[in-house]
């Protein structure tokens, strides 16, 4: 047999394009609408000015006790009723909170996304909120979370975001809370919450095949008798590195991986080095080929894998690599991780990395939206970030052209090996003494 | 007649509407291409009809492990360089085993379509020059720990783990995991991964697909300059029977104390193999019982009795193919309600399947639920490449994929109940109950 010898080159490639973006106003809300020809599903996602930020201290977990409430039934109709009309249209409410927004998302088939709209809204703006769902809503809750904590990684994320964020009131503390703050989560908090949040109009996006959805059902679907004026964006939170790194051990008796979630804090997504930020994280954490997936899983056998990014929202940023490895390598794995960050820190990138890095992410804008949800989401980006309809063409290009220097001088300023917090969840009697090399050693009461 | 659809329903002659062509090389490797030219991607998908059933006694895991080791260079990729270049030219991949068989995926930007079959080919054809007892011992280090994230480490992680062996005999081609016992995959050798890619590994037992922003002309010219050179294998050894004669007729019980949250149960009944019209039954039942807030599960255990946890409530069938498929149900325990009760209130649901009729409302959510799932699969050219993968490599023939989502639209509450009566009776169940550890 022979197989052909030589790698093929590239054929020509088409030009990139966002899909077609449309809008309809009506009620003091707007319509995004992106066309995607031949999509039998279409998506709709209710996007509002309700995050996570705004809750109040201590009752963490408001947001999320209210978004799980919304399909408790609303004025017009009872849970079971609810249910049996949404998913009667083969839809299902996905209600969810982030740092920036808060989302009510339903999929359906095209002709049928007009109704689970209607319902979708129902829910958002008319739940009926009774004490005794809520009560029960939040109880669950509080029984779900402890569930999600029983496994390895949220107690070191909220170990890590408490120290990142320590200053910063809410963002110190989890997303949906802890089981304590959404304990103590009262029906008047989730009452006032949907009250001074969910009412003003906000954005419906809505990413389908448009020739079978009418925007202006859809825009008075999702508006109507809705009041208030969308609020003033709140300064981001600025960065606060510490000088020196630190450990925080989280105890897991008996694990048989350590999870290493390890970061610091970094800019918000408005910064103008967002691009040559994201390549240097590619070159380090981001591709299969990055630098620690390549040391600690492909050469070194450690872990099944791990990434290394920023997250960045409107107000604040933190970069953090994350991974789960054996226990009886976890002293080397954190060592040869610090290694590879101190090192694009201190010398970039190489032109061979960046390569794979910027087709890597200019692609993956194509490659990795085709499918409504996706575009949806693409979507809210636009809108939280106030970006313009062509920013994914101009994304791209700029992906495209960055430099080497860019993008080095990017590792240089955006990562900070020495103020990092390394936060270790695992087992304490097994990994305990060999964490004092790396800095100070704390344990966690989370 | 007997089709429950509401007013607002979209027609469904077919799910899958877009264009197949096929062509079959003279090594036997059948390709078939869907052109859709919507978005300038292009997903190459292989189906190797080879999984976990085939493995022998001492070999649990290999077929995974192997799935590994296609990734760490052929005769002309360097090691690593497969990845580098699906990703540096802005391409998505992965590749999944499960106990019938192993797909390895692409979606890449149209232009680099050549590159991905070159790709493909040189690890069909070329794979044991390059293969390392040095990447051997490392990709056995990664699929250890990945066993460890995946099912050690997790509460309840290793259900699936101990569900297979009380469903399937012993010498069942389902009676192992995929994953393979830690023993096993200390033990494998680098010979006997040359000789299972030499067996399995061969034109005439993979289908190749590639679906979006290509011709089938352009596909199939392709197809035979890079693949046209690998050798058939004859004599493929295939898989022990999977076949069994009806459902279990011994109720089996495990009960595991291990360090987990709460009381947590998983009942499950063997039922058909995937593509039969008793397995289409069961998808439109295990979506009815335990698919949404609408589903009897929901509005009997979470809701009404309140006596398991609303996020952690369900049913579900695992689409097998090869022998009886199982269908799993689960339920969470919420504070303060033993599992007893949860267990009773479980297996009343699961007799009420039984006892008492489908309605028509029931049957439509649960239609109107998996049509939105059958397209939401289909809207990627990922999706679209597997699917076809799948019927061809399963049922002989990509067009049969239109038939499956116009099958779910036919299936009656009369076939739901009697999909019932002939599967989930007690004497056939298997019951899974994880318990907390008692705190000193």
């Amino acid at each position: 047999m022979s197989l052909i010898t030589t790698r093929p080159e590239a054929g020509t490639a088409r030009p990139y394009a966002f899909p077609a973006v449309r809008r309809v106003t009506a009620h003091g809300g707007t319509v995004i609408a992106a066309h995607l020809p031949g999509q039998f599903l279409a998506s709709a996602v209710l996007l509002l000015d309700a995050s996570a930020a705004r809750e109040p201290a201590g009752r963490e977990g408001t947001a999320t006790v209210l978004a799980k409430s919304l399909e408790e039934g609303t004025r017009k109709r009872d849970s079971t009723a609810y249910a049996l009309a949404l998913e009667g249209l083969g839809a299902e409410l996905s209600p969810s909170v982030d740092w920036d927004t808060f989302r009510v998302g339903v999929s359906a088939p095209a002709p049928r996304l007009a109704g689970a709209v209607r319902l979708a809204a129902e829910a958002a703006r008319t739940p009926k909120l009774d004490p005794a769902d809520v009560e029960r809503v939040r109880d669950d809750e509080v029984t779900a979370l402890r569930m999600d904590w029983a496994q390895p990684g949220p107690r070191a994320d909220a170990a890590l975001r408490a120290d990142l964020f320590a200053a910063d009131g809410r963002y110190g503390r989890p997303l949906h809370g802890d089981p304590a703050s959404v304990a103590a989560v009262t029906v008047d908090d989730v009452a006032a919450f949907h009250e001074r949040w969910m009412l003003r109009p906000g954005v419906l996006l809505v990413a389908g095949d448009l020739d079978g959805l009418d925007l202006a059902e859809l825009a008075e679907a999702a508006f109507a008798d809705t009041t208030g004026q969308a609020l003033d964006l709140e300064a981001p939170l600025g960065l606060a590195v510490p000088a020196a790194p630190h450990v925080i051990l989280v105890d897991r008796p008996g694990s048989v991986q350590s999870t290493l979630r390890i970061g610091h804090r970094a800019p918000e997504r408005v910064t103008p080095d967002y691009v040559p930020m994201t390549l240097a994280a590619t070159v380090l954490g981001g591709a299969f080929t990055s630098r620690l997936n390549h040391l600690i899983r492909e050469v070194k056998g450690y872990t099944y894998g791990i990434r290394g990014s920023y997250a960045m929202t409107r107000r604040a940023g933190r970069f953090e690599v994350a991974a789960g490895v054996q226990t009886a390598v976890t002293g080397p794995a954190i060592r040869d991780t610090l290694g590879e960050i101190r090192r694009t820190q201190q010398d970039g990138v190489t032109e061979e990395e960046l390569a794979v890095a910027r087709s890597w992410r200019a692609g993956q804008l194509s490659v990795e939206m085709q499918t409504p949800g996706a575009i949806t989401g693409a979507l809210a980006t636009l809108v939280v970030h106030e970006l313009p309809d062509d920013y994914y063409e101009t994304l791209r290009r700029e992906y495209l052209e960055a430099t080497v220097e860019q993008v080095s001088a990017a590792a240089g300023r955006h990562l900070a090996v020495d103020g990092l917090t390394l936060v270790v969840e695992g087992d304490g009697a097994a990994i305990r003494d060999e964490l004092a090399e790396f800095g100070a050693l704390t344990e966690a009461t989370v | 007649m007997g089709r429950v659809t509401s007013p607002t329903a979209p027609v469904t002659e077919t799910g899958y509407p877009w264009p197949i062509e096929t062509t079959r090389l003279a090594n036997g490797l059948r390709v078939v291409v869907s052109e859709d030219r919507t978005v300038p991607v292009v997903c190459v998908n292989l189906w190797y009809d080879v999984g976990s059933r085939h493995e022998p006694p001492g070999q649990t895991g290999f077929a995974h492990l192997f799935e590994h080791l296609m990734f760490e260079g052929s005769q002309h990729v360097r090691k690593t360089e497969h990845m580098r270049l699906v990703q540096g030219n802005g391409g998505s991949l992965n590749a999944t085993t499960n106990p019938d068989r192993t797909n390895y995926f692409e979606s890449m930007p149209s232009e680099h379509l050549e590159l991905a079959l070159w790709l493909e080919a040189d690890r069909m054809g070329g794979l044991v020059p390059a293969l390392t007892q040095e990447t051997l011992d490392n990709q056995r280090e990664v699929v250890k720990n990945e066993r460890r994230q995946r099912y050690d480490n997790v509460p309840y992680g290793d259900a699936w783990l101990r569900l297979l062996p009380l469903l399937y005999p012993e010498g069942h081609p389902y009676h192992h995991a995929t994953i393979g016992s830690m023993e096993d995959l200390n033990a494998a050798g680098l010979d006997t991964f040359k000789a299972f890619h030499q067996q399995y590994y061969a034109p005439n037992n993979c289908v190749l697909t590639v679906a979006g922003d290509a011709s089938p002309a352009e596909v199939f010219a392709l197809a035979e300059k890079y693949f046209g050179a690998i050798e058939e294998v004859p004599g493929i050894p295939t898989a022990p029977a999977g076949h069994l004669a009806g459902p279990a007729t011994e109720p089996v019980r495990e009960t595991v104390t291990a360090a987990v949250p709460a009381p947590r149960i998983y009942l499950s009944h063997r039922t058909y193999p995937f593509g039969t019209a008793g397995y289409d039954a069961v998808t439109v039942l295990a979506t009815v019982l335990g698919s949404g807030r609408g589903s009897r599960l929901y509005q009997r255990l979470a809701d009404g009795k309140r006596i398991a946890q609303p996020d952690y409530i369900g049913s579900y069938g695992v689409d097998l193919a090869h022998g009886p498929a199982p269908l799993i149900i689960t339920a969470t325990a919420k504070d303060g309600v033993d599992v007893e009760t949860l267990e009773d209130g479980l297996a009343e649901v699961v007799q009420s399947l039984i006892d008492e009729p489908v309605t028509g409302d029931e049957l439509d959510r649960a239609k109107a639920l998996l049509t939105t799932s059958w397209w939401r699969q289909v809207s990627t050219v990922g999706g679209r490449a597997d699917t076809l993968g799948r019927y061809t490599t399963q049922f002989g023939d990509p067009a049969t994929a239109g038939s499956r989502l116009p099958a779910w639209l036919a299936v009656t509450a009369d076939d739901v109940t009697e999909a019932a009566v002939r599967t989930l009776q007690k004497e056939s169940r298997v019951t899974l109950t994880y318990l907390p550890e008692t705190k000193a």
